[in-house]
């Protein structure tokens, strides 16, 4: 491991020099309030000063929105070739904060569990990624470090922190981010712990929103709250769009078709995005419908992130508090308020 | 034994027809597996009975009941074919407004006269009769938008010559929006239908940088009493909003009550 500390130029030069050798994305300004995860050409700006969570997290690299699985085809004899479509392109993926680095931690977790996904590895074995740490919240609604993420650095090959009089901690974390650093002729940190210190208590406290109640507390309320007369609440203006599942940097779900061609031999296998706010996704063969009505299907989406997965996987919340599903939802549905609402309706 | 296959219209622009002769790359492959036995726009034949019928248009005369219902009975799967047969589209608008008032509007008091004593003009009434196919006969499939998505196309005449389920999940235009990491224009204070209507068209409308105007219809779940709220949030005023479901809408149950 490597410390290092660049100027916010040299940083960029250094990522603007990647990006001219590999595929890069970073976020860019997109609409008039949006960024998205573009990939950096030559006019592209880099700058990590304004920032909100992108549209989509960065996991959309890792798992496309709709993406071709393999091909097919039976020969005239009635053999059957099939034909992986894994990409294996290299990519670094900058600006990653740290919301985001802990759904990709999450993801990589859910991907390998079981039989492990071999499309998303994939790509994530080929992946490098650079984290940024936040000094101050996006905005409004954040709550990372009501869940455990603000400080999340796990996942990073290069991991920035802004420290005092403007310089850069630049930590190198694996052997791939040393290659990606190879060269580099930036001051080396004599004292990084204390550099990093110095820039997380100069954070505002509290950092963002927090929950009425600790964390472990939260959850097991959550939990608690299998009846509860706050699921029926929020959903009045729930237009069940999927719009918190699709923005979500841990939500993984996906549905698989095959695509037959005309000749009747050949075709593929994709997958899509899915989510379980939308209306069918519950639905089985014969016509049952598991979660036919919003509020069991809001119910069951809060408890993936706060007491299924958690479970399952034996971690803390899988909520990584970046805001997506409230900031894009179009009737400003906010799982931390529903969260809060769960905390509150105990007590009073 | 090809299936038969037959087009037919009825108040349209005949736009969707366009859109599948448009389907040029696949459209003969399609063309050497069916039997094409009837389509105005490409081909001078016609024929008794049809496996499929594509029906493009909607409803307004007791002439065009009439032979909705002669096609029905001779087809045995009947699909929708685009915006105008499934929902009615935008001529359904005129559902609202008498026919006096538009010729009155237009050509003048004595017009505007003629329309209501000459029993000549009394046809025009059908046209606040304007309603989807689906008002008069079952249908079997909604291709849905103004025009169709020619993939939609694809998949359903593939699920047909392949004997499986056509599937066209009832989502909204949002999951197509966040797929194409659109920013939202609900949050720009434009007024869109995205969250009420069918998706499946790839948001091309907004990814183009306009907003959605509910072409493909309000899905069966649609909570358009939030979808009203909302926009009321965004300032939106009520004339404003009611044209806005009148615009595509008329002819569903919730474009007349709104």
């Amino acid at each position: 491991m490597s410390y290092y500390l660049a100027t916010k130029k040299e940083l960029i030069d250094w990522i603007q020099r990647l990006a001219a050798e590999n595929q890069l994305y970073f976020p860019e300004k997109h609409g008039e309030a949006s960024y998205r995860f573009n990939r950096v050409g030559p006019k592209s700006e880099i700058q990590f000063d304004r920032y909100i969570p992108t549209v989509v997290p960065p996991v959309k690299l890792l798992v496309p929105a709709r993406e071709e699985l393999l091909r097919f085809r039976t020969d005239a004899e009635g053999k059957t070739e099939v034909q992986p479509s894994l990409d294996t392109s290299f990519r670094v993926i900058a600006g990653v904060r740290s919301c985001d680095l802990k759904g990709i931690s999450l993801m990589d977790l859910f991907f390998k569990d079981g039989v492990p996904d071999a499309y998303y590895l994939a790509r994530r074995e080929n992946t490098a990624i650079i984290g940024y740490s936040c000094n101050t919240p996006c905005d409004e609604s954040a709550f990372c470090a009501a869940v455990d993420s603000l400080d999340h650095t796990e996942g990073a090959d290069v991991y920035v922190t802004p420290v005092k009089e403007g310089d850069l901690l630049v930590e190198v974390k694996t052997s791939l981010g040393e290659k990606l650093t190879a060269g580099v002729d930036w001051k080396k940190c004599e004292d990084p712990e204390a550099r990093r210190i110095g820039a997380v208590t100069a954070r505002p406290e509290p950092f963002g929103r927090s929950f009425p109640a600790p964390l472990p507390d939260t959850m097991k309320i959550v939990a608690d709250k299998y009846q509860s007369a706050v699921w029926e609440k929020h959903v009045k203006r729930c237009f069940s769009c999927g719009t918190c599942n699709l923005v979500c940097p841990t939500c993984y779900c996906f549905d698989v078709v095959d695509d037959l061609n005309l000749d009747a031999a050949s075709g593929n296998r994709s997958r899509s995005w899915d989510g379980c706010m939308l209306p069918h996704f519950a639905e089985v063969s014969g016509g049952h419908n598991f979660r036919a009505e919003p509020a069991a299907r809001q119910r069951h989406r809060v408890n993936r992130k706060f007491t299924y997965l958690p479970e399952k996987y034996e971690h803390g919340a899988v909520c990584v508090g970046c805001g997506r599903c409230g900031r894009q939802c179009t009737s400003h549905i906010d799982i931390f308020d529903i969260v809060t609402d769960l905390i509150q309706e105990g007590s009073r | 034994m090809k299936p038969k296959v037959a087009f037919f219209d009825f108040s349209s622009c005949e736009g969707c027809q366009l859109a599948i002769l448009n389907c040029e790359d696949i459209l003969l492959d399609i063309l050497n597996l069916v039997d094409l036995v009837e389509f105005r726009m490409a081909l001078t034949e016609t024929a008794p009975r049809y496996d499929v019928a594509f029906v493009e248009g909607s409803i307004h005369r007791d002439e065009d009941i009439e032979r909705i219902l002669d096609i029905r009975a001779r087809s045995t799967y009947l699909v929708a074919l685009g915006a105008c047969a499934c929902i009615g589209n935008v001529q359904a608008r005129s559902n609202f407004v008498a026919p006096a008032v538009n010729y009155g509007e237009i050509y003048g008091e004595e017009a505007r006269n003629r329309v209501q004593v000459d029993p000549d003009y009394w046809d025009l009434w059908s046209h606040t009769r304007v309603r989807p196919i689906d008002a008069i006969v079952k249908v079997d499939a909604y291709l849905r938008g103004c025009p169709i998505v020619p993939r939609e196309f694809l998949h359903l005449v593939k699920s047909l010559l392949q004997g499986t389920q056509p599937f066209f999940p009832p989502n909204a235009v949002c999951v197509d929006c966040k797929m194409n990491e659109n920013e939202c224009v609900l949050e720009r204070g434009l007024t869109c239908m995205g969250p009420v209507t069918w998706g499946g068209c790839d948001s091309i409308c907004i990814n183009s940088g306009y907003v959605c105007d509910g072409c493909r219809g309000t899905l069966p779940h649609a909570n358009v009493e939030a979808h009203i709220e909302l926009m009321r949030e965004h300032n939106i005023d009520d004339r404003d909003i009611r044209s806005r479901y009148r615009l595509f809408m008329g002819a569903e149950p919730i474009g007349r009550g709104v």
